[in-house]
């Protein structure tokens, strides 16, 4: 599976790999067809699908692909996104995105902006799928709480659909080298010691960067 | 195309349900299997086959107890709630007639209008997945007829005309039986209208929304949260297209300018 390239580092397993593409197909084919729900303007959606009848069961359908794989990305990623002492040195630089910044602590499997973002899908996925559950069967709650479902989860898309904008630039054009961990998991020795020195060194301690690969 | 107003005399329902009758006959819908709730009102909500419904209750005031019969349907507001959630275009109009029109062919059944009419009134059939409501019978008022309801109603409770005339009535009746007309939310306005005597009050009334407007969570949702997803996204890919102009790309070794 997983072998040994020279100068390359296996950085994200099959599984996880294939969560991550979950998440991400599911959230974007929810945010389109949702979209199409939202902006009458926007029926090309909706005809591209089959009619809007279609497109809300497509919606629904995406959306709990998108429940499922959220559970299971934070599974894999929990420990991963948790705060250490470094990230407040990192939020100060902006990660080095914004202004030339020297001596940024080396990084874990993920930086402070990447862990932010994480949080920002946790808090507001679960915020969406609930409320987008209630918005399925809105006639058996109160009516007060299934008007809050109908604008929290308008609320929830907004932060999401802007966050996945920024998330894709920096996974792409914004960091040569990034996009091919997502498709075969290997990236660069020299990208992973400049983007997670710190989870590298500790991966070698352990013995053998291929090792860890399960 | 004239805008009409139908008007709800409270004085002047004897609770005969012609109108009931009346709507299922024009409008071709089954009558339904009901049971005895201990009150004159029957069957006990509307329903998916039933668009207007004569209600039943009993109020006490200073004066001792009282009967209020009232004529229940579809209000056929001005800035229709339904309308601004319905997310399936041509299911829910707004008419030039102010009829606030249903059609199930483009209805995709997700219930949002349901929640946000501020009157109740939208039916949901789980068997058709869609839902009706009444049409303020815009088949027949495009054809220069009344309402199958006001044409059955014996004792004048219900009228209807165009919208001027119908408001300078409404007011000279309310002011004749010192009541009020409801809704008198200028902001919130409808082409249904009621006389209320002094006697009764909305907050009195089962299903009767005391202060009918458009609900905040609608406005925030349809107003705010719905153009900043797009401002959202169009800003931040705005953004990302900016930096990487300025910036370029996150790199090991940065080429400085000047070197
Ligand atoms: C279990 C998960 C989900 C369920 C059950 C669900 C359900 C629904 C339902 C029933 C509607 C229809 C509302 C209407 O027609 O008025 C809706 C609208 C929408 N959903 Fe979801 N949804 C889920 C997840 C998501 C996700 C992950 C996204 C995007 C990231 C999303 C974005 C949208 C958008 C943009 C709308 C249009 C809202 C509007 O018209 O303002 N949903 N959702
Ligand atoms: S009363 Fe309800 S269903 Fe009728 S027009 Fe107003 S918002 Fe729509
Ligand atoms: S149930 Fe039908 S009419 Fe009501 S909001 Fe949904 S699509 Fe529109
Ligand atoms: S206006 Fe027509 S559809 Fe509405 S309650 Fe009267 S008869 Fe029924």
């Amino acid at each position: 599976m997983s072998g040994k390239k020279e100068g390359m580092v296996y950085v994200t397993t099959l599984q996880e790999r294939i969560v991550h593409w979950l998440l991400a197909g599911s959230c974007l084919f929810a945010l389109l067809t949702g979209l199409g729900l939202m902006f009458h303007s926007w029926d090309f959606i909706a005809a591209l699908l089959g009619g809007h009848y279609a497109m809300k069961w497509m919606h629904i359908f995406s959306g709990v692909v998108f429940a499922f794989s959220l559970a299971g990305a934070s599974v894999m990623w929990w420990e991963h996104c948790k705060f250490v002492p470094e990230d407040a040195e990192w939020v100060k630089k902006a990660g080095g995105y914004l202004w030339d910044a020297h001596d940024l602590p080396p990084g874990g499997m993920y930086n402070a902006g990447q862990k932010m973002f994480f949080w920002t899908v946790f808090i507001f996925g679960i915020i969406i799928v609930i409320s987008g559950l209630i918005m399925f069967n809105p006639l058996i709650f109160p009516v007060t709480l299934a008007r809050w479902a109908y604008m929290l989860h308008a609320a929830s898309v907004m932060v999401i659909a802007a966050f996945f904008i920024i998330h894709l630039y920096l996974g792409t054009f914004g960091n040569p080298g990034t996009v091919q961990i997502m498709f075969h998991g290997w990236a660069t020795r020299e990208y992973c010691e400049f983007h997670k020195g710190k989870w590298l060194a500790e991966r070698e301690k352990k013995g053998g960067e291929e090792s860890q690969a399960a | 195309m004239t805008e009409y107003i139908k008007l709800i005399d409270l004085t002047k329902c004897t609770g005969c349900r012609g109108c009931q009758v009346a709507c299922k006959n024009w409008n071709g819908l089954p009558a339904e299997k009901t049971q005895f709730i201990g009150s004159l009102q029957n069957p006990a909500d509307l329903s998916y086959d039933t668009w207007c419904l004569i209600r039943f209750d009993e109020i006490e005031n200073g004066s001792g107890l009282k009967w209020v019969m009232r004529h229940d349907a579809c209000m056929h507001c001005d800035w229709p709630a339904c309308v601004k959630a319905c997310p399936s275009p041509g299911a829910l109009v707004k008419t030039e007639t102010g009829a606030v029109v249903h059609d199930p062919n483009f209805c995709i059944g997700c219930k949002a209008c349901t929640v946000a009419c501020p009157f109740d009134i939208p039916r949901y059939s789980a068997v058709n997945e869609n839902i009706s409501k009444c049409t303020l019978c815009y088949d027949r008022i495009t054809d220069g007829r009344k309402p199958a309801c006001v044409t059955s109603c014996p004792t004048g409770c219900l009228t209807f005309g165009p919208k001027a005339e119908m408001q300078v009535r409404a007011r000279a009746r309310a002011a004749e039986i010192s009541g009020v007309v409801y809704p008198n939310n200028p902001k919130y306005q409808t082409n249904v209208l009621y006389i209320m005597p002094a006697e009764i009050r909305a907050a009195q009334l089962q299903h009767m929304n005391p202060n009918p407007k458009m609900p905040t969570t609608v406005l925030w949702w349809k107003n705010l949260f719905k153009p900043f997803t797009l401002i959202g996204m169009g800003a931040v890919a705005g953004a990302a297209m900016l930096h990487y102009m300025v910036r370029g790309p996150h790199e090991p070794e940065k080429k400085e300018g000047g070197e």
